[in-house]
C-alpha cells in the first residue's frame, strides 16, 4: 500500500499541477477584463482615464455615490426580485413542458418546439412597442408583473430546449428498475429521476436568471419609475457632472456591485452540475 | 420546421404498446392529456405575451408607415421588403454580421467546449472555476463594452498600448476583431456552461469500458462524448447563433456602425427607434427573423435526431 | 461649481421626490396618470438627467402656490432613449405626459407629428421675450412657436495659450498651427468630435454654415446642398487628413475629447463648456494655461457660424391640464431658474438679459463668446426629418478623412432628399 501510495501521489500531484495551471489560465481569461471594470471604479475622476490597468490613486467616492441615493439599491431590489421570480417560474414550466417533450406523446408538440423557438427567434427591438401598448392598457406597465411576463416568456424558449435536451438523455428505464425494486413512483422520481435531472435544472435556472438579471431593452422600455425598474436600466440613468459626461466611474462601480448576486447565484448552483450518472447511480 | 418531424407516424417507437395505432387506448389518450396539460401553462405565457407583438410587427413591414408621417401610412405589399433587399447598407451589415456570427460561434464552440472540459474535470478549485469562468457572462453587455471601450482606445486604455501604437477602434478590421473579442469573451461562459451540463450526461462507466478497449483520448470524446453531448450541443449552438446574428450592444458601444461595423440589428434599430420608419424597421426585423429561422432549420436537419421532440427519442 | 459630484450620489432628494410623487399618484391609477393630489393639477414635466434640476421644480411649486404641483419625472441619459420614451408614449396617446424636454433637433419632428401644442397669446410673449433669435427659431415650425426654449448651448475654441500665443481665426490657421508645432515636437491635437454620431454632423454644419452654405432649403423640406455645403466637405477632408487630429478621432465623442485634451498631447479643443469646470477639477496643471476663444470660422474677415444646442420645453397635446402645463413650462424656463441652473449645472441661458447678471461673471468667464456666437448661431436643417437627414450624414461623413467631396455631395443629394421623405433604409 505505502509504496504505491508513493508513486500514485507523484502522480496525482503532477495531475493537479496540469488542472492548476488550466484553471489558472481559465480564470486569467475570464477576470482579467472583469478586474480592468473594477479598476476603474476605485479610480478618482481625476485618474479614471490613465490608462492605467492598477489605479494610481484608490477611492471609495464612486461606491459611496451610488450608494447614497435609494435608486440604486431599489434597482437592486428589483432586479433580484424580478430576476428570481421569472426564473422560478419560468424553469418550473419550462420543466414541465420539457418533460411531456421528452416523454410524452402528443399530437401538437411540434408546433410547441416550433413556436418557442420562434419565439426566440424574432428581434425583441420590434416587439417592445407592441409590448409596451398592451401593457399600458392593462395597466401592467411600470411594475413588477409587467417585466416578470416577458422576462418568462423569452427565458422559456431556452429552458424548454435545454430541459428537453437533458430530459431525453435520462435513462427513464431506472425509474422502473426502481419501482420494481419496491420504490413509489414518488420514490423512484425522488431517489433516481431528480438527481439526473439536477444538471440539467440548475443549468437552465443559471442562464435564465442571468438573461433576466442583464436585460436591458425591456428593462428601459417597460418602466418608467423607480418602482420597477432594474438595474441595467437604472444605470443609463446614472448622472454625469454634466450632459455630456459619462459617469463613467459610477456605472463601473454598479457594474462590480452587481456581479455580487450573480456570483453567490452561480456559486450557489454550480454545485449540482455534477455527473448524475455514475455507474453507482446506475447500479443502486 | 420542426412540426413535420415530430408528426412523422412513430414507426420505430422503443415501446411496442405504440405500434397499436389503430385506434387509441386509453392510456394513449392520458397520455396525449397529460401533455397537452403540462405544456399548456408556458404555451398560454408565451402565446399571450408574443402573439400579438409578433404579428403586428408582420403585419407593419407590408405597410408604408413612418411615425412622423402617420398621414402617409398605407399598405405597400412587399414594398418594403424589395427597398431593404436592393439596399447596400442592408448587405454590408448582413456580410458583416454574417461573419461576426460565424467567427464568434464557432470559436466559442471550440473554446466553450474546452472551458467545459476544465470546469467538469478539474481537481482544483472547482468551485472557483465554475464560478469565475461564468463571471463574464453575468456581466451587463453595456458596461463590459465601455470598458473595453476604454481598454482598447490609446491614452485611456491598457490594451491599447500593448497591442499596436494606433487607434485600432478607427480601423474596419481592429475594429471586427475587437467586437468578436468582445462578444467570445462575453458569451463562451454560456456555450461552456450548457456543454458542462452535457458533459454530467456522460455515463463514466461507458468511458471507462471504452478506454478498458484501448481507446485514445481522441476516441473517447469522438466515439463516446460527442454522440452523448449532441442535444446540448445543438442547443447551444442553435441559441448563440440567434444571439450572435442579433449582436448590438458591443457594437452600439464600441464603434457605433463607424467604418462599415454596422450589423443588421444596428440596422434595424436606426430605423425602427432612430427613424421612426415602422414600416422598413418592421421589414428588417422579420428578415431578420427568416435569416436566423434558416440558420436554425440547418442546424435541426444537421443534427436530425437529436433535436428536441424529434421522433427518434430516447436512443443511445 | 465646487459642488460638482459625479454618478448618480446628489440625487437622494430627487429619488425621494420622484417616489413621493408615486405614492401620491397611486391609488389604483398606472404611474403614468395625471391623477390629482387633492385637486392639485399633477405636472409632470418629463426632462433629461439635471443635477439640480429638481431644486428649480421645488421653487415652482412654491411660487404656483397651490395652483398645480409639477413631478420631474427623470429621462434616461442618452439621447435616442429620451426620445423614443416620449415618442412611444406620445403615439400611444399617453396622457400622463404634460411638459416634455426637447433636444432642440426635435421640436419640428414632434410640432409636425401633432404631438405637441402651438405657444399662442400671453403665453408666447412670455416665451419669446427677451429670447435670443436662434433658440427661439430652434423652437419654431412653419412660423408657429411649439416649444419655449430653456437653455443653450455651443462650441468654444479651447487653446493652450503657452503653445499659441494667438488664437486661430480660421480652420486653415488652426491647421497651420497645430502643424508647426508637431514639427516642433509640442502637443499640437485639435481634439473634437469625430465620431459617426451626431457630433460630426454638428461639425460639418460648422463649416457649412460658416462658409454661408446650406443643406436644406429655406422651408426645410427639400435638399439644396450648394456649394457652400460641398467646399466644407473639403475642409472636413483636409482636416480629417492632415495629421492634426488624435488617434481615436473618429471614434470620438465629447467627454473622450475633453479627455485627449485634458491628458495634454492636444493644443486645441473644439467642445462645448463642460470641459471648463472639468478641467478645473481634472487637470490642474492645465488649468492656467487653457483660455478660450470663438470657434474658428472659414473666411478670415467672416466671423464664424456656430450649431446651436440645447433643450427646448413643450406642452404635449394630450395633457389634461394645458394651461397649467404652459404656466410650469414657463416657470421651468424663467429668467431666474436660467440664472440658476447657469450657475449651478453649467448651461447657457437662453435669455440674452441673464448673461448680464454679475454672478454669470464666476461660473461663466467666457459668457461673453457664448453670447456672441448663439447670436450669430446656426441651427441645424429645421425639419421634421431631422434624425433621418443626421443619420445619413453621419454615415457618409465618417470617416472623415475618406470623404471624396463631389462624389459624395452627388450621393448626399439623392440620399438626403430620401431621407426627408422616410423614403428607402437609413445607414
Amino acid at each position: 500500500m505505502a509504496v504505491i501510495d508513493q508513486s500514485a501521489g507523484a502522480q496525482s500531484r503532477l495531475k493537479n499541477w496540469r488542472w492548476g495551471v488550466l484553471d489558472v489560465i481559465v480564470i486569467v481569461f475570464a477576470l482579467i477584463p472583469v478586474l480592468w471594470i473594477a479598476s476603474l471604479s476605485f479610480k478618482t475622476p481625476a485618474t479614471i482615464t490613465d490608462g492605467n490597468f492598477i489605479p494610481r490613486e484608490w477611492t471609495l467616492e464612486n461606491y459611496r455615490n451610488i450608494f447614497n441615493t435609494d435608486q440604486f439599491v431599489r434597482a437592486l431590489i428589483n432586479s433580484i426580485g424580478i430576476g428570481l421570480i421569472s426564473t422560478i417560474v419560468a424553469v418550473v414550466l419550462g420543466t414541465m413542458a420539457a418533460y411531456a417533450i421528452a416523454r410524452l406523446d402528443f399530437p401538437g408538440k411540434g408546433l410547441l418546439i416550433g413556436i418557442s423557438l420562434l419565439i426566440a427567434m424574432f428581434p425583441q427591438v420590434s416587439l417592445v412597442s407592441p409590448l409596451f401598448e398592451i401593457e399600458r392598457s392593462i395597466g401592467l406597465f411600470d411594475t413588477w408583473p409587467g417585466l416578470i411576463l416577458p422576462y418568462i416568456t423569452f427565458g422559456l424558449p431556452l429552458a424548454i430546449y435545454t430541459l428537453s435536451a437533458f430530459f431525453r438523455q435520462i435513462p427513464w428505464d431506472l425509474e422502473k428498475a426502481a419501482k420494481m425494486d419496491g420504490a413509489t413512483q414518488g420514490e423512484a422520481f425522488r431517489r433516481v429521476i431528480a438527481p439526473l435531472a439536477m444538471p440539467g435544472i440548475f443549468t437552465t435556472a443559471i442562464l435564465v436568471f442571468i438573461f433576466c438579471w442583464n436585460d436591458f431593452l425591456f428593462a428601459i422600455s417597460l418602466t418608467s419609475t423607480e418602482r420597477s425598474r432594474t438595474v441595467p436600466a437604472a444605470l443609463s440613468f446614472f448622472q454625469g457632472a454634466s450632459q455630456f459626461e459619462d459617469p463613467t466611474g459610477a456605472i463601473c462601480a454598479a457594474a462590480a456591485v452587481i456581479t455580487i448576486p450573480i456570483i453567490l447565484f452561480v456559486l450557489f448552483f454550480q454545485r449540482r452540475i455534477v455527473s448524475g450518472l455514475t455507474s453507482g447511480a446506475v447500479k443502486g | 420546421m420542426t412540426a413535420e418531424t415530430a408528426e412523422k407516424p412513430t414507426t420505430h417507437r422503443v415501446r411496442p404498446e405504440r405500434k397499436a395505432r389503430a385506434r387509441l387506448s386509453e392510456g394513449k389518450k392520458a397520455e396525449r392529456k397529460l401533455g397537452w396539460l403540462l405544456c399548456a401553462p408556458a404555451a398560454i405565457v408565451m402565446l399571450a405575451v408574443t402573439a400579438y407583438p409578433i404579428l403586428y410587427s408582420v403585419w407593419l413591414s407590408f405597410q408604408r408607415f413612418d411615425l412622423k408621417f402617420p398621414d402617409q401610412r398605407e399598405f405597400i405589399g412587399l414594398g418594403n421588403y424589395i427597398t431593404v433587399l436592393s439596399n447596400q447598407y442592408w448587405w454590408t451589415a448582413f456580410g458583416v454580421t454574417a461573419l461576426i456570427t460565424v467567427v464568434t460561434v464557432a470559436v466559442e464552440l471550440v473554446l466553450g467546449m474546452a472551458l467545459a472540459w476544465i470546469m467538469f474535470r478539474t481537481l482544483v478549485a472547482r468551485g472557483l472555476v465554475r464560478t469565475a469562468a461564468l463571471i463574464p457572462y453575468g456581466i451587463v453587455t453595456v458596461v463590459a463594452a465601455f470598458s473595453w471601450k476604454y481598454a482598447w482606445t490609446p491614452d485611456t486604455g491598457y490594451l491599447a498600448k500593448l497591442f499596436t501604437d494606433g487607434a485600432p477602434l478607427t480601423e474596419r478590421a481592429s475594429s471586427l476583431a475587437i467586437i468578436m473579442l468582445a462578444e467570445i469573451w462575453k458569451t463562451t461562459p454560456f456555450m461552456a456552461l450548457l456543454l458542462m451540463a452535457g458533459l454530467a450526461l456522460v455515463p463514466d462507466d461507458l468511458l471507462k469500458a471504452a478506454s478498458m478497449d484501448g481507446a485514445s483520448g481522441w476516441q473517447r470524446f469522438t466515439k463516446v462524448m460527442l454522440p452523448v453531448m449532441k442535444p446540448a450541443i445543438l442547443v447551444a449552438l442553435l441559441f448563440r447563433t440567434l444571439d450572435a446574428f442579433r449582436v448590438f450592444d458591443n457594437i452600439y458601444v464600441l464603434t457605433a456602425g463607424a467604418n462599415n461595423t454596422s450589423s443588421v440589428s444596428m440596422l434595424a434599430y436606426n430605423n425602427l427607434i432612430r427613424g421612426l420608419n415602422l414600416g422598413i424597421g418592421s421589414t428588417m426585423s422579420v428578415l431578420i427573423f427568416i435569416a436566423v429561422a434558416i440558420i436554425a432549420f440547418v442546424f435541426v436537419k444537421l443534427f436530425g435526431t437529436a433535436a428536441p421532440g424529434s421522433s427518434d427519442e430516447g436512443r443511445r | 461649481m465646487a459642488e460638482r459630484s459625479r454618478g448618480p450620489g446628489r440625487r437622494r432628494r430627487r429619488g425621494v421626490a420622484a417616489l413621493a410623487a408615486f405614492t401620491l399618484l397611486a391609488p389604483g391609477v398606472a404611474a403614468c396618470g395625471g391623477a390629482d393630489d387633492g385637486g392639485v393639477p399633477v405636472i409632470n414635466v418629463y426632462y433629461a438627467p439635471e443635477e439640480n434640476f429638481q431644486k428649480v421644480v421645488d421653487d415652482c411649486n412654491q411660487q404656483a402656490q397651490g395652483k398645480y404641483r409639477i413631478a420631474y419625472q427623470v429621462l434616461p441619459r442618452g439621447a435616442d432613449e429620451q426620445r423614443v420614451q416620449m415618442v412611444r408614449r406620445l403615439a400611444a396617446e399617453d396622457d400622463g405626459m404634460d411638459v416634455l424636454g426637447l433636444d432642440v433637433t426635435w421640436t419640428a419632428e414632434f410640432a409636425s407629428a401633432k404631438w405637441i401644442r402651438e405657444w399662442t397669446g400671453a403665453q408666447r410673449d412670455e416665451a419669446s421675450k427677451g429670447t435670443l433669435q436662434q433658440p427661439l427659431e430652434s423652437a419654431s415650425y412653419e412660423g408657429k412657436l411649439y416649444a419655449a426654449p430653456k437653455n443653450t448651448n455651443t462650441q468654444l475654441l479651447w487653446y493652450r495659450s503657452d503653445l499659441v500665443p494667438n488664437p486661430p481665426k480660421t480652420w486653415d490657421e488652426m491647421i497651420q498651427m497645430s502643424q508647426d508645432l508637431k514639427s516642433q515636437g509640442k502637443p499640437y491635437e485639435i481634439d473634437t468630435m469625430g465620431a459617426q454620431y451626431e457630433g460630426l454632423v454638428v461639425l460639418y454644419n460648422n463649416m457649412v454654415a460658416s462658409d454661408g452654405g446650406k443643406i436644406l432649403s429655406d422651408d426645410g423640406n427639400k435638399v439644396e446642398f450648394d456649394d457652400g455645403a460641398v467646399k466644407a466637405l473639403g475642409t472636413l477632408q483636409k482636416f480629417a487628413s492632415a495629421g492634426v487630429t488624435n488617434p481615436s478621432f473618429t471614434n470620438t465623442q465629447e467627454d473622450a475629447a475633453r479627455l485627449q485634451f485634458q491628458g495634454g498631447s492636444g493644443a486645441f479643443q473644439l467642445n462645448y463648456p463642460f470641459v471648463w469646470p472639468a478641467l478645473q477639477e481634472g487637470a490642474p496643471d492645465l488649468k492656467d494655461k487653457v483660455k478660450w476663444a470663438r470657434y474658428p470660422g472659414i473666411d478670415a474677415n467672416t466671423p464664424s457660424k456656430v450649431t446651436v444646442g440645447g433643450y427646448n420645453l413643450a406642452v404635449s397635446k394630450y395633457t389634461k391640464h394645458p394651461d397649467e402645463s404652459f404656466a410650469a413650462a414657463l416657470c421651468l424656463r424663467s429668467p431666474e431658474h436660467q440664472l440658476f441652473s447657469a450657475i449651478n449645472d453649467g448651461v447657457p441661458p437662453t435669455i440674452e438679459s441673464v448673461y448680464s447678471d454679475p454672478q454669470m461673471d464666476k461660473a461663466y468667464p467666457f459668457k461673453a463668446d457664448i453670447l456672441a456666437q448663439v447670436k450669430d448661431g446656426a441651427n441645424r436643417p429645421i425639419t421634421p426629418a431631422y434624425q433621418n437627414v443626421s443619420t445619413v450624414l453621419s454615415a457618409t461623413l465618417s470617416p472623415p478623412a475618406d470623404i471624396r467631396p463631389d462624389q459624395d455631395a452627388k450621393d448626399l443629394r439623392g440620399s438626403i432628399q430620401d431621407a426627408l421623405e422616410s423614403k428607402g433604409v437609413l445607414p
